[in-house]
């Protein structure tokens, strides 16, 4: 698509002499990404828990809340529960490769919802500024940002009865108005460019021109947003669990850690391995989030 | 000076708004106060679960509930807890106290320290503490706050006990007022540490990033052609200018702040109003809840002008869009 | 010489630490210091003649008086009152109260005092059973009060505890205004107990101090209590072996109960239970089909090893509960129907009332649910679907949200079966009548919730609450807890664990029948 949109906008306008015509910039941009190292083991992990997370199921698939030993059985020991049990007997490891599916499923469509919001949001503000509309559109985001995100969110997920879907709902609609005012700034910025300006003067409707032409290019900071929006709503959603306010039913990081947090002291493992997890997830999304930063700019790259 | 006023109008506004959507959503929602009070006595009679849900105005259509209430919260009466049948106003006071002073100590925290890394760091942009400190940074924002919390829970209850691990003060303690200082702010250490953990991660990437960009600009490049010392250079004329975009983050999350502290106040058992608010959605006592997300806007609002303030004062040239 | 000497002085020391030990019986109890007690719930406000549970009633007995107080005997003693008579045909109670109480700002309590709170009891308690027969309260003179009764309710005794029947000041309470919402609940409290109110602190702590001019001379021992409000059992328990807290009381975690065992400087007694009679138990919901029949309910009650559960999953620390009343209660009886583990039998059972394992597929699929909040709820609940799994029974164990997403289920019937912790208090009439009397399915918990229904026991239970005659109530009880047992609307589990852990210091730490809820003015610091 990208490709075909360049070809075509490269074509109504005078391009510069062949010799010198730049190459397809996403290509500079995946080539600069796999040159930061950090970047590209950060992509690794992420790849090793999404798939581990997938397929481990289908060869452990034992039940994470079934009792599977003695309680608080310390890691490293037994053979059976490899990082241990927690305080009912629960083993960590099952309940680690589990909780992974949810901890992945809410976090990324938790953050599709809020990029889709934002993006949406922010590019008819950004689009239509001056006119009404996009006065409307900032009240809108600016109450979102007013409205205290953890707060709310446990109000709705407490008193809607907390499944799946009221978290990932939850989460995605207290979090996109970073997004939005990043697309919205994006739009303002592009929206005079030479060739929006062409596609005007040849008569191309609004619609085409926020979704086809300016969208394409203000991609690269919204796709490390969104990148960095998936950390965020990982993070949200333990945070959402710790609490005890996410599905009881369903085995999350944060819930491990919530359900054993009384029993800290002589249970640290239980505690301990899944919070590593979310830590080592959310940090391999930033690592990708920041090489995919500097690959976008490398002119902005901070050294 | 008008563009102030609008602007807190403005935001008068959306507080209501605020409040407006969550007693509509708080109401709507399934869930009772009632049979949490029953629950805590063991039982309830009928007649006495009718008598309270009339008493608490839960019997009546939702327009009258909340016109009610708001014309309550224009007086300032912010209601009485279901729970606690106390004035809610003086519940969140009790709380506010300890929530400032844990909020306040990490915000200081962070912002000297992670300051005070990233200046050093941009000195030697390709130096061990440059790249430490972008390790750290993206660490510190990684790290779910509930869970470094309780790390350094394990850390100073079992393996090197010098501090307290829980609560605002020792059980035993009777001592009031000031007496209590120092017990409190060594019961503060802890908490806002791991909560400072977080904002810190921030603050050293974005002032060394903001001193490395202000550093490289002609403006300083001039004052060394004028012969100023680096010193000088670096503490006046740069560190001011790249205090801005900081400070415009200051004011963002100190808004926001109170979810951070929900989570921190939680495991390390601190009786601020971010578990008020915890414990009062748990316990559906609306008015509780309601009265903390009216206050926490307000806060927002606030605090978004105050910043707008401080960014005007600091540097004059900058007019806001 | 030397040797002579290092004997006698030996001896010397051996002779005064057994003296000291001797002497230590008898001494009397110093006065003075402060007890640190620590308690998970906050209570909403310190009037339990309106509110009910332990969290309110710990404090709520040390500020108010009752007109009697037990030992670990059951027996009722003077408290507010110094005599009582209970008339024959058990339609009145006349208590006499001692002419020397006061309140807390200095006031008599006079026997209107005595009926104006057992009246407000009556209106605002939860609990219905406990006075419903009481019509008036008679005042003939100042410090004599008759309660008046409908019927015969030989449970009005145990109604008069300290957990249940608060004397409160009517100059206070009496100004007409809601007691159930009164500003005096929280504030500026004024009472008739040992101690008298500092400062609350909701969701934190009480601070309580010693009443000056409280009616037993000497007494309370302690200068102050603290009651620690704190959720966080972990934190509570680390600053209790550090020392900075002196008791905690209605302690049931188990894993550490058993790691402080072998902790010589720390009191650990289970004694002080027994009026609460607190116990674990499956119910079963009967509208549900496949409970309906008595075969299944049999079946899944043979299913679980309860030596395993006070052994294993409590540590050697809890004790069956076989029946609706609590084994300490003078009227449990010892011919109940038992269900020692026994899988062959179920799987007749259950193979006999139709529910036969078909190629492969489960017997049943249930759900079970337990009351939230901490407990041993949770383990119960995971342990016996494991049990029920051998029986290829598939059982999904739901974690409800939070108490009163749970509490709906319940008082909606939307459930299968689910563990829950219910409360004796003391008679039977106020807390067991309740969960199997037809008449009581409501919509609402800690109702008849199973929607049991047996007019023979309806009729036992009647008679039994108002049988004067103890050798001919405990027989009407005994039947009753029979056809109970045999009937498994509910298969009972074990009672709660509760312990009260105490430093070594502490003496005279609460054992009656209503142990921590009871007055702490016997309470001393060595």
């Amino acid at each position: 698509m990208s490709a075909a949109i360049t070809s075509t906008v490269k074509a109504r306008v005078p391009s510069a002499p062949p010799a010198i015509q730049a190459e397809n910039p996403w290509l500079e941009a995946a080539r600069m990404f796999m040159r930061n190292k950090s970047a590209v083991v950060g992509l690794l992990v992420l790849l090793a828990v999404v798939i581990g997370s997938v397929l481990m199921p289908y060869i452990y698939p034992t039940d994470p809340f079934e009792i599977a030993a003695a309680p608080m059985t310390p890691p490293f020991i037994e053979p059976d529960v490899w990082l241990g049990t927690d305080y009912l007997g629960r083993d960590v490891l099952n309940m680690l490769l589990f909780g992974g599916r949810v901890t992945l499923l809410v976090g990324a469509v938790a953050a599709l919802l809020s990029v889709t919001i934002g993006v949406t949001l922010g590019a008819l503000a950004g689009f239509y500024e001056g006119h009404w509309f996009s006065s409307l559109l900032s009240r809108i985001t600016e109450f979102f940002q007013v409205l205290p995100a953890l707060l709310f969110a446990m109000v709705v997920t407490s008193l809607f009865s907390p499944t799946l879907v009221t978290v990932t709902i939850a989460i995605g609609i207290v979090s996109w108005t970073a997004t939005a005012r990043l697309t919205r700034a994006e739009f303002l910025r592009l929206r005079n460019i030479d060739y929006v300006r062409a596609e005007r003067a040849i008569g191309a409707k609004n619609g085409r021109i926020i979704w086809q032409v300016i969208l394409p290019n203000a991609l690269p900071p919204l796709i490390v947003s969104a990148t960095l929006a998936i950390g965020t709503a990982i993070l949200f959603e333990a945070g959402l669990s710790f609490l005890g306010l996410s599905d009881p039913n369903q085995m999350s990081w944060g819930l491990m850690i919530g359900s054993s947090r009384a029993y800290v002291l002589t249970n640290w493992w239980a505690v301990t391995f899944p919070g590593l997890a979310i830590f080592i997830l959310v940090l391999a999304i930033s690592l990708i989030g920041d090489g995919l930063n500097d690959a976008f700019n490398p002119k902005l790259r901070e050294r | 000076m008008k563009s102030l006023i609008f602007k807190l109008l403005n935001g008068l506004v959306l507080v209501l708004a605020v409040v407006v959507l969550n007693f509509v959503l708080i109401h709507a929602a399934p869930g009772d106060p009632v049979e949490t009070i029953a629950g805590e006595s063991g039982g309830m009679s009928e007649e006495l679960r009718t008598q309270l849900r009339t008493q608490y105005g839960l019997d009546q259509p939702l327009p009258v509930q909340l016109g009610r209430y708001l014309g309550k919260v224009v007086q300032g009466d912010l209601g009485y807890s279901y729970y606690f049948n106390m004035p809610v106003s003086s519940l969140i006071l009790e709380r506010l106290a300890p929530t400032l002073l844990l909020v306040v100590v990490s915000v200081l925290l962070a912002f000297s320290v992670g300051t005070w890394l990233g200046v050093r760091a941009s000195r030697n942009p390709n130096g061990w503490l440059s790249q430490f400190t972008t390790v750290f940074s993206i660490a510190g924002f990684s790290a779910p706050v509930f869970w470094t919390g309780m790390m350094l829970i394990i850390l100073f209850a079992s393996v090197w006990p010098v501090l307290p691990v829980g609560d605002m003060t020792d059980s035993a303690s009777t001592a009031t007022g000031w007496a209590a200082l120092p017990d409190v702010l060594l019961h503060t250490i802890l908490p806002a540490t791991t909560l400072a953990f977080v904002y810190m991660a921030q603050y050293s990437r974005l002032s060394r990033a903001s001193m490395v960009d202000v550093l490289g600009s002609d403006y300083v490049r001039t004052a060394r052609a004028k012969g100023v010392s680096e010193r000088n250079i670096l503490y006046r004329h740069a560190l001011r200018n790249a205090v801005l975009p900081v400070i415009t983050v200051l004011g963002l999350q100190f808004g926001n702040v109170l979810a951070g502290a929900v989570l921190v106040e939680t495991v390390f058992n601190w009786p601020g109003l971010g578990r008020l608010a915890f414990d009062s959605v748990l316990r559906r006592d609306y008015p509780t809840v309601l009265g903390i997300l009216l206050f926490s806007s307000i806060l927002v609002v606030v605090m978004n002008v105050l910043t707008d303030l401080v960014y005007r004062m600091v540097d004059p040239r900058i007019k806001t869009s | 010489m030397r040797i002579l000497f290092q004997a006698g002085l030996a001896t010397l020391i051996l002779a005064k630490g057994m003296a000291g030990s001797v002497v230590l019986a008898q001494e009397t109890p110093n006065k003075g210091g402060t007890l640190v007690m620590a308690f998970p719930q906050t209570p909403r406000h310190l009037n339990s003649a309106v509110q009910s549970g332990v969290a309110t009633q710990i404090p709520a007995t040390q500020l108010f008086a009752s007109p009697l107080r037990f030992d670990d005997n059951w027996k009722p003693q003077p408290y507010l009152a110094e005599s009582w008579e209970m008339a024959p045909d058990g339609k009145s109670l006349t208590l006499h109260l001692r002419k020397d109480a006061v309140f807390h700002d200095g006031k008599p309590i006079t026997s209107e005092d005595v009926a104006f709170s057992l009246i407000a009891i009556k209106q605002d308690h939860p609990f219905e059973s406990m006075m419903a027969p009481v019509e008036k309260v008679e005042t003939p003179d100042k410090y004599t009060a008759v309660i008046r009764m409908s019927k015969s309710h030989p449970a009005i005794i145990l109604a008069m505890s300290p957990a249940l029947a608060p004397i409160l000041p009517k100059h206070i309470y009496g100004d007409g205004k809601d007691l159930k919402t009164h500003p005096r609940n929280s504030k500026d409290v004024v009472g008739s107990g040992p101690f008298k109110l500092v400062n609350f602190e909701p969701g934190r702590r009480v601070v309580l101090e010693r009443f000056d001019k409280y009616f037993l001379k000497g007494k309370p021992y302690l200068d102050k209590i603290v009651i620690d409000v704190s959720p966080d059992i972990t934190a509570t328990t680390l600053a209790f072996q550090r020392g900075s807290i002196q008791m905690m009381p209605f302690f049931n975690r188990t894993v550490d109960l058993r790691r402080m065992q072998s902790n010589k400087q720390i009191a650990m007694t289970s004694k002080g239970y027994e009026g609460v009679g607190a116990m674990d138990w499956l119910a079963f919901n009967l509208k549900k089909k496949e409970f309906s029949d008595v075969r299944v309910r049999k079946a899944i009650a043979y299913a679980i090893d309860m030596g395993f559960v006070n052994k294993a999953l409590n540590a050697g620390l809890s004790t069956s509960a076989d029946g609706p009343v609590a084994p300490s209660s003078p009227l449990a009886s010892k011919e109940l129907e038992i269900y020692s583990v026994d899988l062959k039998k179920a799987a007749e059972l259950l193979d006999e009332a139709g529910y036969k394992i078909e190629g492969g597929k489960p017997r049943m699929k249930l759900v079970m649910d337990f009351v939230p909040g901490g407990g041993n709820a949770k383990t119960l609940a995971e342990y016996i679907a494991a049990q029920l799994r051998k029986l290829n029974i598939v059982t999904e164990v739901r974690t409800s949200a939070d108490f009163p997403s749970w509490a709906k289920r319940m008082a909606e019937r939307d459930y299968d079966m689910s563990i829950d912790t219910v409360f004796n208090w003391g008679d039977p009439v106020i807390g067991v009548h309740r969960t199997y009397l037809s008449s009581n399915i409501k919509p609402a918990v800690w109702t008849n919730t199973q929607n049991y229904s047996n007019s023979k026991v309806d009729a036992l239970l009647e008679q039994a609450g108002q049988e004067m005659d103890l050798t001919r109530r405990k027989a009407l009880y005994a039947e009753f807890q029979k056809i109970v047992t045999d009937e498994v609307p509910i298969r009972f589990l074990d009672m709660v664990p509760y312990y009260t852990l105490t430093q070594g210091n502490v003496g005279n730490v609460p054992t009656t029948i209503w142990g921590p809820v009871s007055p702490l003015d016997e309470v001393f610091l060595k």
